[in-house]
């Protein structure tokens, strides 16, 4: 028998995933069915059903291309990233006790620029690789070295992220070095262009990797909820309550650094969602992670599809880079949240 | 018997913290450990409790070896209060104490009865059942000890280890948690500064000075003054209480 | 006779019809072209041309094929002055990186490409793919395809010198895909001889050296340079020359201590369009390099050896030649002065 407050908890979860759900699946309509190409309404409609087999009506091919392989492709991309950086973001709150932590802070993103960068310009590979698995190798190779630095993430949340602060800079000198002594122009900023963070290169097939990825990471780290709520007063405090600590740590780690290396192999790096969007899940249905990790997601999917539709409308002709959308929302988003929890004297 | 220490031996890098420490605790019994800062009484705990593992030597709970036990397996049994958790995340109280039971819950089981049973029943063991729903960040210093107590006691322990745990606490508030604890059904280990406190709470007492064990008894037999001198360095007067009948130690001022 | 007349008349206009490159064979479609890895097949010239990139739009431009483009996109640079006029014909998505939905609505018949970046596997704008399942037949220039698919190929190798050979290729490949083969040959003619036409002028002269001079931030930061062998040593050896600095790094940067220590002969101060930095623009390069008391009394400075250039001529483009050029008259009125 569950008292008022936790049926309350149990209720907001409830409300918000409902409510989450219906906006997600409104967004990515309204992000199938605008853009730079107008498209009227009725071929979106006809499009879609097409695909599904309700129908088989005549629809232009260009458009019914641009319905189906473009927008909605890359909403449906933009709601798994959204959701997997934001449940990453949570992981590494939780882990590392500090609310300011967020999946690039263990120099996955810095590792998956230099990756990139040695196929582009080193020609690592030989053309036989493409910048992404170059990316996803890299981000791994910074992951190890954090691994190694803070000996599986255990010796201490303060020390892991001072071995992901050098894991950071190594890389992104690193990356930094090849292109200044080996780049061309051209090269250099093909570079920026693609670590930047774009849902523009994105079909179905960066769709079928990132979904298996994240559903297969979302069911892991569900499965480890109760024992990250354990952590919530330190290593030492869960052990003592029957929690393998390293064994524990080690994989949520590996498995927050597989999302993550995913994510920025594909789009690039993201900035704020993991970050904020933890937070405002918090705000709602408190800090038990086997609410707060579907919370994260849902949040986190339906902030970067309305993100994603904004970066493309809001200038025409051009599409302004998602981090920098989702830093313009996310940042009075988070004062706003940071002002309402403020403790009260 | 329901702790047994066979010769633990423990250090960090070359130094010796614990040294060669053997001890029984019975079913039931309320042991204080005491000991300047320094001669090992935390890590001996830890040691005890199977949060650390000793260099050399055993420690086994109820007949069985605990470095055998699974760790989940112990922590249904043993429950260990820290000194100073904490946490900057806004937990409900009921949240934390709930937290007590995560032993005895695999990753996907529902909430049984019996789990509600615990939480309940450690609350109001601990006198905050009122204060359930609040966040742990608005609670005192005492109220947040008195909750690390009940998550404890909601692990439905048969052993508990507590690690100082009436350091900055109202003396209100240290009386009242020992006289919890010694009442409690389970046998438990509790390091300790206060000497008078550990007088009047333990049934044994233990004495550590630079990592060996240089005494083990009654309060009576244990707080001499001699002793007190020789571990603590401080010039005492010690007399049984008329009050509640355990020793009484008097401080001298200077020497 | 009448008749013998009109085949008089015939016989003279039979040749006069028939002049012109002997070797210009019109396209015969459907024509297949091999381009970086794909095989491409053209139903017909394309009439609704797309061109992604400044200089695969200029290209198309000098092969007069301004009608039969629908839109361009991506101009870093200012276009040639000559092709201003045809230019303005053309509607222009955007100088940046255009969206693919942009591309689309034009409702294209061809799109060609500079850059991997614009279209290619790893491009945030559009993959060849997008197009060739709509039936749009995609074009990349050559020099963009070699560093993914051939890793000793010249431009991904550092060890040779840049040429305008895969800009040939090009020119060539777009005449044959629209079928203006004359005009396509004799766009190539033309860049050849004038290429020769340099390298005579300018005989090898072990003391001619080059600083290419992009840009800085400001007077006091690193300045960015040309180096290596890209387009900037193609312009040096063309003109009988070397770069001044002795680096294999395409864009190198260097403080002006080091820059004093190379010590060019000629001093090229680009212009470049963009409008971020102060010194983008040549004339506050000049100011600059005159009235700083350490710089100026560099030896180039001193003899007033500078001379302008469009940045366009750093990327490896058509513009690279006419830079040469730019360079060429400059360095020939401060001879003719001297």
């Amino acid at each position: 028998m569950k008292t008022a407050t936790q049926m309350s908890a149990g209720l907001r979860l409830v409300l918000l995933v409902a409510v989450s759900a219906l906006v997600l699946l409104g967004a990515v309509a309204v992000a199938t069915a605008i853009g730079e190409y107008n498209i009227p309404v009725r071929t979106v409609f006809l499009t879609v059903t097409n695909h599904l087999g309700l129908t088989s009506a005549d629809v232009p091919k260009i458009e019914a291309s641009v319905v189906w392989n473009l927008r909605l492709s890359r909403s449906l991309v933009a709601a798994l990233c959204g959701a997997g950086l934001a449940i990453c973001g949570a992981i590494l709150q939780a882990l590392l006790r500090n609310p300011l932590a967020e999946p690039f802070v263990l120099g996955v993103s810095a590792g998956a620029s230099t990756g990139a960068v040695s196929v582009l310009v080193l020609g690592i590979g030989a053309g036989a690789v493409s910048l992404s698995f170059g990316a996803f190798v890299g981000a791994f190779a910074a992951f190890a070295l954090v691994a190694l630095l803070s000996n599986g993430a255990t010796s201490g949340p303060n020390h892991t992220i001072l071995a992901g602060v050098a894991a950071s800079q190594l890389f992104n000198a690193l990356t930094a070095y090849i292109v200044t002594t080996s780049a061309s122009a051209q090269q250099a900023r093909s570079v920026m262009f693609w670590l930047l963070g774009s849902f523009g290169g994105v079909r179905w097939p960066q769709f079928y990797l990132l979904a298996i990825v994240l559903v297969v990471s979302l069911a892991i780290c569900v499965l480890m909820a109760r024992a990250l709520d354990a952590f919530t007063f330190g290593d030492e405090d869960a052990a003592a309550l029957g929690i393998p600590v390293a064994r524990t740590r080690l994989i949520l780690f590996a498995v927050t650094a597989l999302m993550t290396a995913t994510i920025v192999s594909q789009v690039g790096a993201i900035g704020f969602v993991g970050l904020v969007v933890p937070h405002a899940a918090r705000y709602v249905v408190g800090p038990v992670h086997m609410r707060l990790l579907p919370a994260s997601a849902l949040l986190g999917a339906v902030f970067m599809v309305i993100a994603d539709i904004a970066s493309r409308v809001l200038v025409s002709q051009q599409t302004i880079p998602i981090g920098v959308v989702t830093a313009l929302v996310g940042v009075p988003f988070f004062a706003i949240i940071l002002y309402r929890a403020r403790p009260q004297a | 018997m329901s702790i047994v220490a066979d010769h633990l031996s423990w250090g960090v890098r070359r130094k010796a913290i614990v040294k060669d420490v053997s001890l029984r605790v019975t079913d039931g019994e309320t042991l204080g450990l005491i000991g300047p800062n320094g001669s090992g009484k935390s890590s001996l705990l830890r040691l005890l409790a199977g949060l650390k593992r000793p260099h050399r030597g055993r420690v086994t709970i109820h007949g069985k070896d605990i470095a055998a036990i699974q760790r989940r397996e112990l922590a249904q049994s043993v429950a260990f209060v820290q000194q100073n958790a904490a946490t900057e995340t806004s937990v409900s109280v009921r949240d934390v104490v709930r937290l007590g039971r995560t032993p005895h819950r695999s990753a996907l089981s529902g909430w049984r009865a019996a789990d509600q049973a615990a939480v309940d029943g450690a609350l109001a063991r601990v006198g905050m059942t009122h204060l359930q729903h609040q966040s742990w960040l608005t609670l005192s210093g005492g109220e947040r000890q008195r909750v690390h107590i009940a998550r404890a006691l909601a692990q439905s322990p048969t052993v508990l280890f507590l690690d100082e745990p009436t350091n900055h606490l109202d003396i209100h508030h240290q009386i009242e948690i020992l006289q919890t604890v010694r009442q409690l059904n389970v046998t438990s280990i509790v390091a300790l500064h206060d000497l008078n406190l550990a007088a009047m709470f333990c049934d044994r007492i233990i004495v550590l000075k630079d990592g060996a064990l240089v005494a083990s008894g009654t309060p009576e037999t244990v707080l001499t003054e001699d002793l007190i001198a020789n571990v603590f360095r401080v010039a005492t007067a010690v007399s049984p209480s008329p009050h509640h009948g355990r020793p009484q130690i008097h401080f001298h001022a200077g020497i | 006779m009448n008749t013998t007349k009109t085949l008089g008349l015939l016989g003279c206009l039979i040749p006069a019809l028939t002049a012109g490159p002997a070797l210009a064979a019109p396209t015969s479609y459907p024509l297949e072209i091999e381009n970086c890895g794909e095989t491409v097949t053209f139903e017909k010239a394309p009439e609704r041309a797309v061109a992604l990139g400044q200089n695969s739009a200029e290209i198309m431009l000098l092969l007069g094929l301004e009608d039969r483009m629908a839109a361009t996109a991506f101009w870093p640079n200012n276009v040639l002055p000559e092709l201003e006029d045809a230019n303005d014909r053309v509607k222009l998505l955007t100088v940046e990186f255009p969206t693919l939905e942009a591309v689309l609505q034009q409702n294209p018949d061809f799109v060609a490409a500079m850059l991997t970046t614009l279209m290619g596997p790893d491009s945030k704008v559009a993959k060849r793919g997008d197009f060739e399942d709509l039936g749009i037949p995609t074009y990349l220039a050559p020099s963009a395809c070699s560093t993914t698919l051939d890793a000793g190929d010249a431009y991904g190798s550092r060890d040779q010198l840049w040429n305008m050979d895969l800009l040939y290729k090009e020119i060539d490949d777009l005449a044959r895909i629209f079928d203006v083969q004359a005009r396509g040959e004799a766009v190539i003619a033309d860049f050849k001889a004038r290429e020769a036409a340099l390298r005579e002028k300018f005989p090898e002269d072990d003391n001619l050296t080059f600083l290419f001079w992009f840009s800085s931030a400001s007077a006091a930061d690193d300045a960015y340079l040309g180096g290596g062998n890209g387009p900037s040593g193609f312009i040096a050896d063309l003109l009988g020359g070397r770069n001044a600095l002795d680096t294999k790094a395409e864009w190198p940067t260097l403080n002006w201590e080091g820059i004093m220590a190379a010590d060019p002969k000629v001093i090229v101060a680009t212009q470049v369009d963009r409008n971020r930095w102060d010194l983008d623009k040549a004339e506050n390069k000049i100011a600059f390099l005159e009235s700083d008391p350490t710089v100026s009394q560099m030896d180039a400075v001193q003899n007033g050896r500078i001379v302008v250039m469009s940045g366009a001529a750093m990327n490896p483009s058509i513009r690279t030649l006419y830079g040469a050029e730019e360079i060429a008259k400059q360095l020939e009125a401060i001879d003719r002065a001297q």
